[in-house]
């Protein structure tokens, strides 16, 4: 289904899909504006925002930028736009880096540090934020170099891990629903559901293209 | 001169010890039965033509708190399900054991008239609702004498089950026999962890490490437990029906919040904000 650019009505399923989702973390977002030290998932926070310099600094960061990176899950995998919107994939593609390696990732490195969920979760947020940097700049570089199709599987690497934003609450929604755990214990599972599939499925996707060409 | 003045002295540290003894009120001979009379307050009579099980509670948890007797006047308070009302009445000796009836104000709701004897250590007796068309008409108890202490440590018993029987999620299963549908229901009750068995909020300053595991209803239990050692009556169903069979609980006030120490405060606020986070967000899409 990946081996080209998204078409016709896959494009325009995944657009719908994708807006609904972005709907969602745009709600997210805006619990946190007007800033405010304790609120929505600051609540239980509190040990974290007074106790460690900046937490707060990087927590907004990373609440405040991160919501941009979505943004090119409408453009960089369309097909019309790829080819009709040369320019507007430049842009988007640059705005994405900017955001990922200067401020999303390490301020999602630097919260990570102070996760929920203990030893386990910490790990977990912590090779995503790791690896979530790592892809997006060897896309950066792969495609500075002028090499088109590395530049992409680097770029689906990276946009896999993305997008476990929303899988990870996605998740989240999932397990409650269904056993209705501890609130913890359902984190130190979806710290780790919420990414490890989504690179898994890219990464076997890659595998496959690889012997289709 | 200084033997003189010593005997003065004397005398007059007789006489006042004379006299104090003389102004000793007479000891009150209903003494002993003043105090917190507890037991279960349970139904023996229902109006049966208009009213199922499902319209009443069964068993309160009452404490009928006898004040003072003059002569045959008895002052008093039943304290029930969150509701503090006064009781007046009047005791009689019937065959050598006392024999009291009390009422509750008229002006209340579902009030009635208490009528019970002294019988060994305990009280006993029925109550009777004012209101002939009340769903229950009548109630049983044997209460015993129980003094109120506030004592931080005193926690809910491991021996009690913890679910939330007052309240629960039906989920329904329909499924199709022999082309006819029929539609089952399930019903799911939240149950607590065994984390209300160990956290004191009245002893110690809790941590959000210590509740960031819990659930909803944990954190209304640790909660709910500070006020249940004050003896706060709880006027929701969803907390008597654990506290009220606790043998320590006793509820005597309304309002405890005047009771409450900087500890307990403290914890709270920090109960309250988790129970805030878990009712927004435990169960939606985000973390």
């Amino acid at each position: 289904m990946l081996t080209r650019p998204l078409k016709g009505y896959q494009s325009i399923l995944w657009q719908i899909v994708f807006a609904c989702f972005f709907m969602l973390m745009l709600n997210i977002t805006f619990q946190y504006i007007p800033y405010n030290s304790n609120v929505a998932f600051l609540q239980i926070k509190q040990s974290e925002v007074l106790a460690i310099p900046n937490y707060l600094f990087f927590f907004y960061l990373h609440v405040y930028t991160a919501i941009f990176c979505l943004l090119a899950g409408f453009t960089q995998f369309n097909a019309f736009i790829l080819k009709h919107f040369k320019k507007t994939h430049t842009y988007t593609g640059r705005l994405y880096v900017l955001v990922v390696l200067v401020a999303a990732a390490p301020s999602g490195f630097f919260i990570g540090c102070y996760a929920n969920g203990g030893f386990y979760a910490k790990c977990a947020f912590l090779l995503l934020a790791t690896l979530w940097f790592f892809y997006t700049l060897k896309a950066l570089i792969e495609i500075k170099n002028g090499r088109v199709a590395s530049h992409k599987k680097f770029m689906l690497r990276s946009f896999a891990l993305t997008a476990s934003a929303l899988t990870l609450r996605l998740w989240k929604v999932i397990l409650v629903y269904l056993f209705q755990p501890a609130p913890m214990d359902v984190y130190q599972i979806v710290a780790w559901l919420g990414w490890v599939p989504n690179i898994l499925i890219i990464e076997f996707y890659l595998y496959k293209k690889q012997f289709n060409e | 001169m200084n033997k003189i003045v010593t005997f003065l002295i004397l005398c007059v540290l007789i006489s006042c010890k004379k006299e104090s003894a003389e102004t000793i009120i007479p000891i009150d001979p209903n003494l002993k039965l003043y105090g917190n009379w507890v037991g279960d307050f349970e139904v023996s009579k229902t109006d049966t033509a208009t009213s199922n099980q499902e319209d009443y509670v069964y068993s309160y948890k009452i404490n009928l708190v006898l004040k003072k007797i003059v002569s045959d006047k008895v002052y008093g308070y039943s304290i029930v399900a969150g509701h503090k009302l006064p009781l007046l009445g009047v005791m009689k000796y019937e065959d050598g054991t006392a024999h009291f009836i009390v009422k509750e104000p008229l002006s209340h709701k579902q009030t009635g008239k208490y009528d019970f004897v002294l019988a060994q250590d305990s009280l006993k007796g029925t109550w009777h609702a004012f209101d002939s068309k009340a769903k229950v008409l009548e109630r049983e108890f044997i209460l015993l004498k129980q003094k109120f202490k506030y004592n931080p440590n005193a926690m809910l018993p491991r021996e009690q089950s913890y679910v939330d029987y007052s309240s629960s999620k039906i989920d329904s299963i329909k499924e199709v026999v022999d082309g006819v549908e029929e539609t089952y229901y399930d019903e799911m009750f939240r149950s607590a962890s065994a984390a209300i068995l160990h956290l004191n909020a009245s002893t110690m300053i809790l941590k959000e490490k210590d509740l960031k595991n819990l659930k909803k209803l944990d954190l209304e239990i640790i909660r709910n437990t500070i006020f249940a050692r004050h003896g706060y009556t709880f006027k929701k169903k969803s907390f008597r029906q654990f506290f009220d069979p606790v043998d320590w609980y006793i509820p005597i006030k309304e309002n405890v919040s005047g009771d409450l120490t900087r500890i307990e405060q403290q914890n709270i606020v920090l109960i309250n904000r988790f129970q805030k986070y878990a009712e927004d967000h435990y169960d939606s899409f985000g973390r």
